[in-house]
């Protein structure tokens, strides 16, 4: 850190001393504040943290040892380098004991002080540091744990709907047998042939929505599936609105589309990336009352592209903006929603190099995010290094 | 128009799947054969004349890939449309690789599978013509006729 940056509070009652050292100090390239009294002190650092304190010992009113017990108690992270008269070094020792980083004897040398308050400084530094690295750590452990758990959860998932499919597969040839047998003449006047049929239609489109269900888990895990190549955002959003284009109307919803038209193609896989844009305009749509507005946005970044969309809609209650990408939540009514679309979209854009993100406020709408890289490498380099990446990560902080 | 039945060969493990996929295509006027396993599939092959074998991919013992290598191998012309429980595609694409007529996810779709069927009979039609003519052609070249 830049010494200038360092924020540094000298205190003492003698206003000469206190004014000369100062001046000595910039001198040397630091910028002090100065207070007279242990009460001003402490009223500066209200308002203003500091990093180090020079603290005189002996002040009327509150004493330096006093003043330092507040500093270790509210201000935890300042550290105080305490001035004592030649007479009281025993203040000094008190003073240690009490977490000052260290003490020095008056008539100061100014090297001395210095150089004590150099390391203070880089006591602070060290401090923050380690702080801010078990933050990120533990962010990133966070963020490991839930990646490792939704693709635990997309291989059961998966695992699950390939063997729901042969099953379903025998109901549905079944279905479709009964179904021929009561087209024969033979079947015309069996009793009870309307109930059977009307039965029959119920367990045929439950099929259908079974096969939704279990066909979007698989195409989410499909491994080599993903087929990289020049894509045309522009294009691509315009198909993935023709087919989201007809219920808008039915709605009165105004499509507002904003590309940008400096925006060259970019390297991914369009029918994947197609499947997220269809994904995300649906749920604008649905989300957006009669006669609002749905917005894309499309901005070339330096790097990436970023895609927004934005609609009207009446929001996302907080409570489920963290869940909306879990598989299988949904808002919407049964065979309505397999609340598989954004678990799908957001693993097909992760493993484009991306990222997608939501905001949302109750009453003002939505707007999904989506960062995408102009350059993608196969996706299977790109996870394995983003993994190794945060072990690394995480283990250099252990 | 009169149809002419497509004969077809079911090949899959789940027995129920394929006793009520033949009666279906049986009530809809197509000749059906069924096979349990690929090696039982390849010995009725060898005995019975099909157009169409619709082979799912994952079995026991000899996969449906490996039975797709061999159909291609020692009867070319039989067309094969791939059934998969599987989620990646990708096995369906190394059997179009290989010569399958095209496949179809399960639970198919019923309509989508007499689309395939016919369209894998043709083909199979189609290309026996051709080589009727070739033949001919040949007969005729070696005849002295051209």
């Amino acid at each position: 850190m830049i010494m200038q940056e360092m924020r540094l509070l000298l205190v003492d009652d003698e206003e000469d001393f206190r004014q000369t050292i100062a001046r000595r100090l910039i001198k040397r390239g630091l910028l002090p504040e100065e207070a007279s009294t242990g009460e001003e002190c402490l009223s500066i650092l209200e308002k203003k943290p500091m990093d180090v304190v020079v603290l005189d010992v002996k002040m009327p009113g509150m004493n330096g040892i006093e003043v330092l017990h507040h500093i270790k108690t509210k201000f935890p992270r300042t550290e105080v380098i305490l001035l004592t008269g030649h007479a009281t070094t025993q203040d000094g020792v008190e003073g240690i004991k009490s977490g000052a980083f260290d003490y020095l004897s008056k008539p100061i040398e100014l090297e001395h002080l210095f150089r004590k308050i150099k390391q203070a400084h880089e006591k602070v530094c060290r401090e923050e540091e380690k702080i801010r690295d078990a933050e990120f750590r533990e962010k990133m452990e966070q963020q490991m744990i839930a990646t490792e758990r939704l693709a635990s959860l997309g291989t059961l998932a998966a695992g699950i709907a390939h063997e729901i499919n042969n099953p379903l597969a025998i109901i549905n040839e079944s279905v479709g047998w009964m179904n021929l047998l009561l087209k024969r003449e033979e079947a015309a006047d069996i009793p009870f042939r309307c109930d059977l049929k009307r039965a029959l239609d119920k367990i045929e489109k439950s099929i259908v929505r079974a096969r939704k269900i279990t066909h979007q888990l698989l195409g989410f895990v499909g491994k080599d599936d993903f087929a990289l190549t020049e894509v045309s955002l522009a294009e691509l959003v315009d198909e993935a609105l023709l087919l989201v284009s007809r219920e808008a109307m039915n709605k009165e919803i105004e499509i507002v589309r904003d590309i940008d038209a400096s925006l060259q193609t970019i390297w991914s896989d369009p029918y994947r990336l197609r499947q997220v844009l269809v994904n995300i305009l649906t749920n604008a749509v649905h989300a957006t009352g009669p006669e609002g507005r749905v917005r894309i946005i499309v901005e070339d970044m330096d790097q990436e592209v970023l895609l927004k969309v934005r609609d009207t809609g009446e929001g996302i209650p907080k409570e489920n903006l963290d869940k909306i990408f879990e598989p299988f939540f949904t808002t919407k009514n049964p065979g309505q929603g397999t609340g598989l679309g954004l678990y799908v979209s957001r693993g097909i854009i992760e493993r484009l190099g991306g990222r997608i993100d939501v905001k949302s406020e109750l009453g003002n709408g939505t707007t999904f995010c989506v960062r995408l890289p102009k350059k993608n490498r196969t996706d299977e380099v790109q996870t394995q290094i983003g993994r190794d990446d945060l072990m690394d990560k995480i283990n250099k902080y252990q | 128009m009169i149809k002419i039945p497509i004969r077809v060969l079911i090949v899959d493990d789940e027995k129920d799947f394929v006793e009520m996929l033949s009666l279906r295509l049986k009530e809809v006027g197509e000749k059906v054969t069924t096979a349990y396993s690929g090696k039982k599939c390849l010995e009725i092959l060898e005995k019975k004349d099909v157009d169409v074998v619709i082979l799912d991919i994952k079995m026991p013992g000899m996969d449906g890939i490996e039975t797709l290598r061999e159909i291609k191998k020692r009867f070319p012309l039989i067309e094969v449309i791939m059934l998969t429980g599987h989620g990646t595609t990708e096995t369906a694409v190394e059997g179009m690789k290989l010569g399958a007529f095209d496949y179809l996810l399960k639970p198919a779709d019923f309509k989508d599978l007499m689309t395939k069927l016919e369209g894998a009979r043709k083909r199979k039609d189609d290309q026996e013509e051709r080589i009727r003519r070739a033949e001919a052609k040949f007969l005729m070249r070696k005849s002295g006729d051209i």
